[in-house]
């Protein structure tokens, strides 16, 4: 017997006869059957995916009535009538940038290089590397070779050199069937609209930033002006007035792609029957509403 | 019930009127209508107003543009169909270079949220130029002009081959792209880009030709172009595809000068271009001029951006003052001083309205002209004229 085995055999037997190993377990079990329990109770309050009706996150039954039978007075809009949704076409994005200061200059975003509320990242597999190098406009030598935080270049830092693959990666908020910053707001700032948007209610938003950690897709930051949690929207003032959000309005190449998944022939619905889309961490379970088209591995 | 219970339940009752009056007093009465939130809030969102327009709506002022635009490959869906049954617009529309159009034009002039970007060179109207505007920048300088179009056409790892990308220094070495290229319809069409007409047509101007036309010219601007008085232009040594373009102006009355307009229209196309060439291959000759002026000049052409386009390295790099990077402007070194000083103020008094004797509209060199006073332009002009001109 080693030394080692001597110290666990003491270890596990105490003077009461119950194992620490045991009673480790037992633990266990308990803590098992509690989280059982609390889980089949959120279940019956939020309950939405056992129900027929389409209850939205953290919504009850007579809220789900409210919201169909008195919905909210936004002229000619009835958030019933829709389901919004947004595919990235992977392959066709040129990392020109134009929606990050589309983005800013219509939601008002912090002007600074660290806040936005999407953004492109570009994925190079150097040649003979199994790991892409990532980086972002963000990104210090970015911001120094554009001179400038208002307005967003990539550099051209692989010109000189050689590369098995790269390709560009518009992000934006995922606009969760289960969004994790929803759960977490403890103030009831952020909620999931009936028409599958995520909004902000900046009135109540104290700024706690729990939302901006608990998203995970990075989309949420502090808008340090305001003083409230920032994310992409999908320009909800806009599409409530049939306009696209203002990043797909001005993407030159058509890789970002909008609409209601209520219109069959609108284009997001083609979007998705044309092409065989993924959603980024799937097994986080948030259900993300952006689906993308020609995701690489890497991408998450 | 003992007392001391009895002072006990009052307290708990008294906190637990407080803790729901709080409640009802804090909480918004539409909180819960809908679920955990503001049921107002939703609305309330949705009243901000859009900035982005979309291009429909300078549709109906920019209605030529708009048809350049619309005609042109910026507006092509150049790669619709690539996923079938797709069909997503494709190419950029106004606001991807110009920026949100926000309030304008009810409002501002080209409104720019994030900072002034196009006006100041695309839009030969009179509006109020970002120059009048405080803080605003003047002028796009040459590597901010060309950076627009490279943020898309810059040949970049990761770009898709589909995308038309070009290495810049190889593709037009310091050249501007919108000499060549028409943004709003960037696919050259020679018939179509009239400093592609005049650049096409330059190669084959011939100076000796160009020689015996000149001879009608010669009273005033010299046998060589160096002319007899301090009034008019010196011609050797300009830029031949401007020379052309001009005489074109004159005979167009696009620029109006009784004598030019007369003596220009004698010309024909060829003779035009014969004429340049031979005024451009002539070797010019640099005036002196009041030191002291020169140098006030020296500093307010660096100030005043006028490097941008009148010098030979534009902004980037040192290059000669006043030989300008682009065939299509002219240059200014060794030009006459009087010449130059009647130049820069037609331009102040230029209106795009009224084009006549005595004012000239250029949408840039107006609205640099405006910002200099008459001193300025005195030192301007002797600087300039006194300038090495090759």
């Amino acid at each position: 017997m080693t030394i080692q085995e001597q110290i666990e055999n003491t270890a596990d037997t105490d003077e009461t006869g119950i194992s620490r190993r045991g009673f480790l377990g037992l633990l266990g079990a308990g803590v098992a059957a509690t989280a059982a329990v609390v889980s089949a109770n959120s279940d019956a309050s939020v309950g939405h995916h056992k129900s027929d009706k389409k209850l939205a996150f953290q919504q009850n039954e007579a809220q789900y009535e409210e919201a169909l039978n008195n919905p909210p007075k936004i002229p000619n809009y009835n958030w019933n009538e829709h389901k919004w949704s947004y595919g990235v076409d992977v392959s066709r994005c040129i990392g020109c940038l134009r929606c990050m200061e589309a983005c800013k200059a219509e939601n008002s975003v912090q002007e600074d290089a660290n806040h936005h509320r999407t953004w492109v990242e570009r994925y190079v597999y150097l040649e003979g590397s199994a790991e892409a190098v990532i980086d972002t406009p963000a990104d210090p030598k970015n911001v120094e070779n554009v001179g400038s935080e208002v307005h967003f270049r990539f550099d051209n830092r692989y010109k000189d050199e050689k590369v098995d693959k790269a390709f560009f990666v518009p992000k934006l908020c995922n606009q969760c069937e289960e969004p994790s910053c929803v759960q977490v707001c403890p103030t009831g700032a952020t909620f999931k609209a009936p028409d599958g948007v995520v909004l902000i209610d900046t009135n109540y938003c104290f700024g706690c930033q729990y939302c901006v950690q608990a998203c995970p897709y990075g989309v949420r930051s502090l808008n340090e002006e305001r003083g409230t949690a920032e994310k992409c929207n999908w320009c909800y003032h806009r599409i409530t007035k049939g306009l696209n959000p203002a990043c797909v309005e001005v993407c030159p190449t058509g890789s970002r792609v909008f609409g209601d998944l209520n219109d069959k022939n609108s284009p997001i619905s083609l979007f998705i029957k044309n092409n065989q889309v993924t959603v980024l961490k799937s097994e986080m379970g948030n259900k993300p509403n952006l689906y993308y088209a020609g995701a690489d591995k890497e991408v998450s | 019930m003992p007392k001391h219970i009895v002072r006990l339940l009052s307290v708990i009752a008294v906190l637990a009127i407080i803790a729901l009056s709080a409640r009802w007093y804090f909480k918004d009465s539409s909180f819960y209508q809908y679920g955990h939130y503001r049921g107002n809030a939703p609305a309330e969102i949705a009243s901000k107003l859009p900035k982005h327009q979309g291009s429909a709506s300078c549709q109906s002022c920019h209605k030529a543009v708009y048809a350049e635009w619309s005609a042109g490959i910026h507006r092509k869906a150049t790669k619709d169909n690539a996923v079938p049954g797709i069909v997503v617009k494709s190419g950029p529309n106004c606001e991807v270079c110009h920026t949100a159009a926000g309030n304008h034009p009810s409002k501002e002039p080209m409104p720019l949220s994030v900072e002034d970007r196009m006006t100041t060179i695309t839009h030969s109207h009179d509006h109020v130029h970002a120059s009048n505007v405080p803080g605003r920048k003047l002028l796009l300088t040459p590597d901010e002009m060309r950076g627009m179009c490279m943020a898309c056409h810059e040949k970049m790892q990761g770009r898709p081959s589909t995308q038309p990308q070009v290495v810049i220094d190889a593709h037009a070495g310091e050249e501007l792209c919108v000499t060549c290229h028409n943004p709003h319809s960037p696919k050259i069409n020679f018939d179509k880009v009239p400093r592609m007409v005049a650049m096409k047509k330059a190669e084959v101007g011939n100076a000796a030709t160009g020689k015996t036309v000149s001879a009608n010219c010669a009273t005033c601007h010299g046998t060589t172009g160096v002319s007899a008085s301090g009034a008019i232009p010196n011609l050797a040594g300009q830029k031949q595809v401007y020379l052309s373009n001009a005489l074109r102006a004159y005979k167009s009355n696009a620029r109006s000068n009784g004598i030019m307009s007369a003596m220009a229209s004698a010309l024909s196309d060829s003779d035009i271009e014969n004429v340049s060439a031979y005024y451009a291959k002539n070797s010019c000759k640099a005036p002196s001029a009041d030191k002291g002026k020169a140098a006030a000049g020296k500093a307010k052409y660096a100030a005043s951006g006028c490097a941008s386009c009148h010098s030979s390295g534009g902004l980037r790099n040192p290059g000669l003052a006043g030989v300008s990077a682009s065939q299509a402007w002219p240059n200014l070194a060794g030009q006459n001083a009087e010449y130059l000083v009647s130049a820069l103020k037609a331009f102040q008094e230029g209106n795009v309205k009224a084009n006549q004797d005595g004012a000239r509209y250029h949408a840039i060199m107006t609205n640099v002209a405006k910002t200099l006073s008459a001193s300025d332009i005195e030192n301007l002009a002797a600087y300039l004229a006194s300038s090495n001109c090759r």
